[in-house]
């Protein structure tokens, strides 16, 4: 193994922070930084103040499909090909960067995680990249929203132009129900922060 | 407004945009970019410009910032009956989608 410089070493470190600090899971940063993963787990533990969650990464491309992770990821994604299109920096960079404008732009509520986490984000992009997931433009507005690759390019629009009949209607019950909904949100933020999606 | 008032406020606009964007360049190049809707190479431009060449810039009597909006965008951005953060979900989206700095194309095509 080569030895690395102690100037990238802690470009490694900083960037493995970054990624924790935005909420990314262990394979991510196994998969992005050069560090070990002993290390890894150290610098997550010291961190977050808990050992990294266990068990697989969501692989489903459907989820990216339904309407507000939808709407959510295609703000996601193409700010990230507009990063890589026009301030050509590399992959990694600019995913975390385009994961914080995305959070600017749709900032979660407090009780709340993000709707798409940064793993989903990079996941994401890994099926974009991999055609799995590609970019239709919408018909009446012309946005680019995410759609199944290689599916038959007939008409279309976006679930913003159409929106569908229940859309935006999870939001309401909070309203009425405060101390349910309390509850749900505490054992959704524990599912979150413990096995996986 | 006199026309002389109206030039100044030109003026005004333009170094306080001008200020604002080479702040922004330097503080953070990509975000910048994205948030401005400009290239690579005009990102560059504005990092390097003294604050000499930003006053000489700013005293034209046009403004120097194009709007992003077009018939499209404005209609969505503006439609009240919508929720709000849907509504900034579908500018963000149709802002990234747009390409930067359409005045470039322009001059590209007449080369």
């Amino acid at each position: 193994m080569a030895a690395r410089s102690v100037y990238d070493d802690a470009q490694e470190v900083l960037l493995a922070t970054e990624l924790i600090r935005l909420g990314a899971r262990l394979q991510l940063l196994e998969s992005e930084t050069a560090l070990s993963r002993e290390r890894l787990i150290k610098l997550y533990k010291q961190q977050r103040g808990a050992s990294p969650p266990k068990g697989m990464l969501p692989f489903s491309t459907d989820w990216f499909i339904s309407w507000q992770p939808n709407i959510h990821a295609s703000v996601f994604l193409t700010i990230y090909q507009y990063l890589v299109k026009h301030a050509h920096i590399g992959a990694i960079q600019a995913i975390t960067k385009a994961y914080v404008l995305y959070l600017e732009q749709l900032p979660p509520l407090p009780s709340a995680p993000a709707v798409l986490s940064l793993t989903r984000a990079w996941t994401l992009v890994r099926f974009f990249e991999h055609r799995m997931l590609s970019l239709q433009p919408c018909e009446k507005c012309h946005g680019q929203f995410i759609s199944h690759a290689f599916q038959p390019r007939h008409k279309s629009r976006c679930g913003v132009c159409h929106l569908p009949a229940r859309a935006g209607k999870r939001k309401q019950a909070p309203i009425h129900i405060q101390p349910d909904v309390q509850a749900a949100a505490e054992t959704d933020v524990s599912i979150n922060s413990g096995s996986s999606w | 407004m006199t026309t002389p008032d109206l030039l100044s406020s030109i003026r005004d606009t333009n170094l306080a945009y001008l200020i604002l964007a080479q702040q922004m360049v330097r503080q953070d190049r990509a975000a910048a970019i994205y948030r401005l809707g400009i290239s690579s190479e005009l990102a560059d431009l504005l990092d390097t410009l003294s604050p000499a060449q930003i006053v000489r810039l700013a005293s034209n009597n046009v403004l120097l910032m194009r709007l992003r909006l077009d018939t499209t965008v404005a209609g969505i951005l503006s439609d009240l009956s919508k929720d709000r953060t849907l509504v900034q979900a579908h500018a963000s989206i149709l802002f990234a989608t747009q390409s930067a700095e359409p005045a470039e194309q322009c001059h590209t095509t007449e080369r």
